[in-house]
């Protein structure tokens, strides 16, 4: 059996901008780990491939064992094709057997178990043509089954997939450091540290709602106070910060200030005081000292996002903070509205307001108003230092797909620009 | 009609502050003007906004005197078809 992980081009793509914007969604992180490691780990299958937006094609390659875009993958085995929006859940919804599919009314293949030789009858010229011929060719299998739809969700579904993901890596006790005087409240079964973490004396792990994950190479400075459900990935530094419950933090991060129910993709810097809540960001982000988003608004209504610039989207929550893409800047005492959207590569110089809660990807800032800033070129010149400084490499693939997506989110970025214009122009 | 030198001369003293009158087409936009950096990302909003223009930032950023923004102005006026 080989999986075949799907995210097509499609407008529910959008739903997960700014984050889907360069990786594929089965990259995202809810719990201790993304949703594309939960549907392999729940499939048990080792041989793994993907289709995902050509654009990202390349760099994704770099980043992944899987075969990326090969048609060669659809043949020669039994094949279970999958969105990387289905919940793992859904997998088990799936029976053994002969071939069936669950397509959407949109077109959008869900679920597909295809035996070999089925799989040799279809079209494989392109995977649209081999889903099309499997569409129409293969029974439906009647399921109902549950899917990620927005960013937000995983936000929501987080503090509970952390509790579940921590029961199935099975995994307690102290193998790394903690140093004393240190805390540990609730029960020590619910506390992990892993080799090569360093917990630093006067720190509070506060397990009595949950459990608390300090994945290796995790240090965690002196007055860091960790709230579970809590995932610490790999190599992170946690600076006195005030951990909340509900929060996941990716590799290689550097978190101060309060975070409460977040997402941190990974790489990612906030450094200082400030508060971050119900949020997710992206990789390469880094949060000025004060960055702080609001995730309540202040009549209890819900929280609405706008994802293309213009429609503002109900989440059903009334907690929700900010989305915020890959490689975006934010200066001193940026103040994010509920619900904000930021684009990714952007850069912001805060004037003390609240920023609108739209801001398009390689957005400059500046002044109030969007503007074209110093361009992209100059974005790029700083991604490189960000990411040189974490000995990663910005390389030929990656701009390429940041070129793509400069013309991707074009549109929109465009239209705040001349509005930006007008506003300097006193027009 | 105003001529593009004396647009140009306009929205830079707008937004530098400065009375149109003392500013030549020699004088550098940062060094003699005193535009910081992130006036000249406001001059240029305003120029594309003056002209009705689109400009290259890259481009735009390496113009560095006022007679060099009016050439460059006028060029790319000519190139979008819009008459200035």
């Amino acid at each position: 059996m080989r999986l075949i992980l799907l995210d097509l081009p499609s407008p529910k793509r959008v739903q997960f901008y700014p984050l889907a914007l360069c990786r594929p969604i089965w990259e995202l992180r809810c719990g201790m780990s993304s949703l594309g490691e939960k549907l392999v780990a729940k499939t048990g299958v080792r041989d793994v491939a993907c289709f995902v937006p050509e654009y990202m094609a390349e760099s994704y390659r770099a980043k992944t064992p899987w075969p990326v875009n090969d048609l060669q993958s659809l043949k020669g085995d039994d094949l279970l094709l999958v969105s990387g929006r289905v919940k793992a859940a859904g997998l088990d919804m799936m029976p053994q057997g002969p071939s069936q599919a669950v397509f959407l009314p949109d077109g959008e293949c869900l679920l597909a178990r295809i035996t070999r030789e089925d799989a040799a009858k279809l079209d494989a010229s392109s995977i649209e043509a081999f889903l099309a011929s499997a569409r129409s060719s293969l029974p439906a299998a009647a399921l109902d089954v549950p899917t990620w739809n927005y960013t937000w969700d995983l936000i929501l579904a987080n503090p509970a997939q952390l509790i579940e993901d921590y029961k199935k890596a099975g995994r307690s006790g102290i193998e790394g450091t903690v140093e004393q005087p240190n805390a540990i409240r609730g029960s020590a079964k619910d506390v992990y540290v892993a080799h090569g973490a360093v917990v630093h004396p006067m720190v509070v792990l506060d397990a009595a709602a949950g459990p608390i994950y300090l994945d290796e190479g995790v240090v965690v400075h002196p007055f860091t106070r960790i709230e579970g459900p809590a995932y610490i990935g790999k190599h992170s530094i946690l600076l006195g910060a005030k951990c909340r419950e509900g929060n996941s933090i990716g590799p290689m991060c550097r978190v101060g200030g309060e975070v409460e129910e977040s997402i941190i993709q990974g790489y990612s810097n906030k450094y200082h005081d400030g508060f971050l809540g119900h949020a997710y960001v992206g990789e390469w982000v880094n949060l000025g000292a004060l960055t702080t988003n609001s995730d309540l608004k202040n009549d209890y209504s819900s929280v609405s996002i706008i994802l293309d610039g213009h429609t503002p989207i109900d989440t059903g929550s009334t907690k929700v903070g900010a989305l915020i893409g890959d490689h975006t800047k934010t200066s001193i005492g940026t103040l994010l509205n509920t619900g904000a959207y930021v684009g990714a590569m952007a850069l912001i110089a805060a004037t003390g307001r609240l920023l609108p809660k739209f801001l398009p990807s390689f957005a400059w800032y500046l002044e109030g108003v969007v503007t074209k800033g110093f361009g992209k070129n100059k974005l790029y010149e700083t991604a490189k230092v960000a990411m040189s400084r974490r000995k990663c490499e910005w390389t030929a693939a990656e701009q390429a797909m940041w070129d793509e997506i400069f013309q991707l989110t074009a549109p929109e970025r465009n239209e705040a620009i001349k509005k930006g214009r007008r506003t300097l122009a006193g027009t | 009609m105003a001529t593009i030198e004396e647009r140009v001369k306009a929205v830079t003293a707008r937004v530098l502050r400065l009375n149109p009158d003392d500013i030549k087409p020699e004088h550098h936009f940062a060094r003699d003007l005193g535009a910081e950096s992130i006036q000249s990302v406001e001059l240029v909003a305003n120029f594309e906004e003056e002209f009705g223009i689109e400009m290259d930032e890259d481009a735009a950023l390496s113009v560095s005197t006022v007679g060099e923004a009016v050439k460059f102005i006028a060029e790319v006026c000519k190139q979008q078809g819009v008459s200035a």
